[in-house]
């Protein structure tokens, strides 16, 4: 399909000239997220600044039946923002302000291009916090986080986006404007339509602001790094400080692997030998977080550690959190494809999805890097492969499949906040049942009949 | 090696989008062609022969300050700004100088009374006049910046070279500490001669004879970042050429200091000079490395406080990695009320050409600089680029904001002399 001229010329007069591309050029740079293997062209970008403009590019779109895509920074690892369909890109970072930081309320209200590091700099200087924190907080928007449910390391205490929503401004595929929710802390007020929209990748309908409760900035932290000579015994220990009724911030794992490129990239002097690292934090009121901290590292040591270190000082700290944050990185940058595994189970059979995983690694000849925020048991196995290569491609892809199976089996689910998108349509049918992908459709139906926001993602075409 | 800079390293961007973060060119409008990801990418499309054909890939390529930060905050260390400049240089390659030269020189020609203060200008470039048709690529942007109304002294006669003897002794010349190059570059040596002079007095009276090469000549970045690899290299070999026997090659331009610091990978592979040039980068020093390495002899005598505060120069910062040593250099000078701005190390927005070809987005780029300078209410802003220099003054000006532009070599020498000054 391409679009003639009217709505070509439509859509520039409802977003200025400035507003819109349609040179192939720019279309290449919005045909991809942060996946290896997902791409599809757009035939036109528009930059809405304003709600008005988002409700006037549906009207129209929704008229002619053109597939929209939003997006925010495209950092997606599920291919949620490819336009695969084609049709419009309505790309979200030129709404990027924020609206109102309200510190009587402990509210934020923002425009859905805010990158979420900009909100959490201005947070700051109110000693505010919105815990919520996905590894991409340098460019994802709230927008994009919103509609992929994200969260990160904070999740084990805290929670993910769809924890702090109040409500939100949406512009439906009609066109219509609508407020949803409030900004009060409780609001039982019909269906939780805002809850609807956390992590529906965009199928439902365009979010334009959105606003947040926040929490005040914990008063002290102490971060502590656990080594272990065995992953599944990390695993274990993982379990046994929640079952033990012990609440970290966070609790974040890296493997092997990951220690070797930390330590030939800038060394922390970490064990080579190390089979796991979990990285502690506590935070809250001092004393409480002095407590903890003497908890952790007797259950650690109890768990069989070989070594367990708090960090001597805040730059320290800072620095075990830097190789974390790093782990992510270096796995992304080492193979042509990745195959980057989103799967969440009971904190109680991590350590026995660990070993799956092992196991798989050994049967199939391939590298998986195993990090992720293992304190919500919530992995990223990640398999290095290269689609070009048939017969490795296929066995990672085997692994891949083996992981889901094992995920499910243990009680566990397929995505923990990465979503569905492109990348795991498949897997979907093993995850939910017929009925519930049938709800899926008509929910999606009621929203949006004409089926053109985000077509094609989620459920697989039939 | 271009081939591998524009295949293998844009490859190894892994599209985690961190570079958005710390773009100044995205911070003013967040769009994908203008950040190091897309440009990556469709430089990649670009080799394998599946980008389609339309003018915004030239336009994304030009789109780039070439300041560096990205590189810092990316976590694959993509060197992108290297990835820009092959590609600009690519597209040289195929399609002429032209197009790159048309984006410098459209100002000049439009205002033709500076042609003559250039041609007078050029005769002074080594083997390169303007009507052999070779631009004058850093004079070139700096001219053309004029041209375009951004608000800078014009040419300052006499220029550096007629200022200086060729050699110049330490007061003491029995207590010398070594000897030094010179390098002035086009912004000291026609623009902002007298702060070149104060640099080359601080370092003959902090004990070095300063040897001060009449046949330098521009240090050929602008040609080289405008892809046209070609003049940069002659203007590289005519410099190295120039070098004499020294202890150390000082410039008081962060953008120069860059240049010479990279001619080895300029040069071709199996070029008579590339030996020259490697041996050289290890010589090379930002005036305010030096001086603070090797210790500085000033007796503050002022009265009254003075506010200052530093910028940081994209090249010395992000290319050079210099981002103590002026500021202690600031801090050791006593009367003086040393403020931080907030994100002294955000571009200033000048870039070269980038500021003509790109008004808008330099303009806003330079806004931000200069609200975050008049926060401090300092007195005096200090910095170590002559671009930077020609875009603070100009923003002083179209802001309103009362603060005096000096380089810090001139800030050192004033306090060194302890004249009364009636800033
Ligand atoms: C290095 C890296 C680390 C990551 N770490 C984490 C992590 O720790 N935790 C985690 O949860 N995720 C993580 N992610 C993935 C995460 O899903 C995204 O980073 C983020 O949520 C997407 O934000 P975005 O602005 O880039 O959205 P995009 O990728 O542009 O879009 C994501 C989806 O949201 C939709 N969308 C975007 N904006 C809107 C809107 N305004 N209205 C309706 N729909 C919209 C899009 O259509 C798309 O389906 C990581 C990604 C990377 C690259
Ligand atoms: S930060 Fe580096 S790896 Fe990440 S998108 Fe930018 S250039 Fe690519
Ligand atoms: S060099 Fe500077 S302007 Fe260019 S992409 Fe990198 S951060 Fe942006």
């Amino acid at each position: 399909m391409s679009l003639s001229k009217e709505v070509i010329q439509a859509l520039a007069e409802i977003t200025g000239k400035d507003g819109m591309r349609v040179d192939p050029v720019d279309m290449s740079v919005y045909a991809y997220d942060a996946t290896t293997r997902w791409r599809g062209m757009p035939e036109a970008v528009v930059f809405p600044t304003q709600v008005d403009q988002i409700s006037a590019i549906m009207a129209l779109a929704n008229a002619h039946i053109i597939p929209v895509t939003v997006r925010g920074a495209g950092t997606s690892l599920s291919g949620g923002p490819v336009p695969t369909a084609g049709g419009i890109v309505m790309c979200m970072t030129r709404m990027n302000r924020i609206l109102n930081i309200d510190t009587d309320n402990f509210t934020v209200t923002a425009e859905v291009g805010v990158v979420l590091n900009d909100l959490n700099m201005a947070l700051a200087k109110h000693n505010l916090f919105f815990p919520p924190d996905p590894q991409s907080f340098l460019a994802a928007t709230l927008g994009g986080c919103l509609s992929e449910g994200a969260g990160g390391p904070y999740a084990v205490k805290y929670g993910l986006f769809k924890h702090y929503i109040l409500g939100m401004t949406v512009v439906l595929a009609s066109g219509d404007i609508l407020k949803l929710g409030g900004n009060t802390m409780k609001n039982v007020t019909g269906y939780d339509l805002p809850q609807l929209l956390c992590g529906a990748e965009g199928t439902l309908a365009v979010i334009a602001d959105a606003t947040f409760r926040l929490l005040v900035a914990p008063q002290a932290k102490q971060t502590v790094m656990a080594i272990f000579d065995d992953v599944t015994q990390a695993g274990k220990a993982v379990h046994r400080v929640r079952s033990a009724g012990v609440l970290p911030a966070k609790i974040e794992m890296i493997d092997n692997w990951v220690i070797r490129r930390i330590e030939e990239h800038t060394p922390l002097g970490l064990p080579l030998s190390a089979a796991a690292i979990l990285l502690f934090q506590m935070d809250g009121m001092a004393p409480a977080v002095e407590k903890e901290t003497d908890q952790v590292i007797e259950l650690c040591r109890k768990t069989g550690a070989a070594e367990v270190r708090p960090a001597k000082d805040a730059t320290e700290a800072q620095n075990f959190w830097t190789a974390r944050s790093f782990g992510f990185s270096a796995v992304f940058g080492s193979a042509p494809t990745l195959i980057s595994e989103d799967v969440v189970v009971p904190t109680s059979r991590i350590a026995d999805l660990i070993q799956c995983i092992k196991a798989l690694e050994r049967t199939h000849d391939l590298t998986i890097v195993l990090l992720g925020h293992a304190g919500d048991g919530n992995l990223h196995p990640c398999i290095l492969t290269d689609m070009d290569d048939a017969d490795h491609y296929e066995r990672a892809q085997m692994a891949s499949n083996a992981i889901f199976d094992a995920a499910l089996a243990f009680g566990g689910a397929i995505s923990g906040e990465h979503g569905i998108g492109l990348e795991k349509q498949q897997i979907l049918k093993k995850a939910m049942p017929a009925q519930g992908i049938d709800l899926l459709k008509q929910i999606k139906r009621a929203f949006d009949p004409k089926g053109i926001l985000n077509p094609g993602k989620i459920w697989e075409a039939s | 090696m271009t081939a591998s800079l524009l295949t293998d390293a844009p490859g190894r961007c892994m599209k985690c989008g961190f570079c958005m973060s710390n773009c100044p060119v995205y911070g003013i409008d967040p769009i994908e062609s203008h950040v190091a990801r897309g440009r990556n990418m469709l430089i990649l499309q670009k080799q394998a022969g599946t980008l389609p054909p339309g003018k915004a890939y030239v336009q994304s390529l030009s789109h780039c300050l070439l300041c560096g930060r990205c590189r810092a905050v990316c976590p694959a260390k993509v060197s992108s700004p290297e990835i820009t400049v092959a590609a600009r240089a690519a597209v040289v390659r195929q399609q002429g100088v032209s197009w790159s030269q048309a984006l410098v020189f459209r100002g000049i020609l439009k205002h033709r009374h500076l042609m003559a203060h250039l041609a007078g200008i050029a005769a002074r470039l080594p083997g390169l006049g303007s009507k052999q048709g070779t631009p004058l690529r850093h004079m070139a942007d700096m001219t053309a910046v004029v041209s375009a109304g951004i608000a800078i002294p014009r040419l300052s006669r006499p220029f550096l070279a007629d200022r200086l003897k060729s050699i110049r002794k330490p007061p003491d010349p029995s207590a010398t500490r070594g000897r030094v190059v010179f390098f002035a570059g086009c912004g000291f040596e026609f623009f902002f001669s007298g702060m070149g002079q104060a640099m080359v007095e601080i370092l003959t009276r902090s004990g070095f004879e300063v040897v001060y090469p009449q046949s330098q000549g521009c240090c050929g970045i602008a040609a080289y970042n405008a892809g046209d690899v070609k003049t940069a290299r002659k203007m590289a070999s005519a410099n190295l050429s120039a070098f004499t026997d020294c202890d150390a090659i000082v410039t008081g331009c962060a953008t120069c200091g860059t240049a010479l610091k990279h001619y080895g990978h300029w040069l071709p592979q199996g070029n008579g000079l590339r030996a020259a040039a490697e041996s050289l980068a290890g010589k090379v020093w930002d005036f305010s490395h030096f001086v603070h390495h090797h210790g500085f002899p000033g007796q503050p005598r002022r009265k009254r406080p003075l506010k200052v505060t530093y910028h940081d120069p994209c090249h010395l910062r992000w290319h050079q990695g210099i981002i103590e040593p002026p500021r202690r250099l600031l801090a050791g000078l006593q009367d003086i009320d040393y403020v931080e701005m907030d994100g002294a190390d955000a571009c200033c927005g000048l870039a070269g050409s980038f500021a003509i070809t790109h008004q808008e987005t330099s303009r806003a780029i330079q806004a931000k600089k200069m609200a975050a300078i008049a926060r401090t209410k300092a007195d005096v802003v200090v910095t170590s680029c002559p671009g930077c220099i020609v875009q603070l003054m100009d923003g002083a000006q179209r802001h309103h904001v009362p603060v005096k532009v000096m380089h810090i070599g001139q800030m050192l020498n004033k306090f060194e002399a302890g004249a009364n000054h009636g800033e």
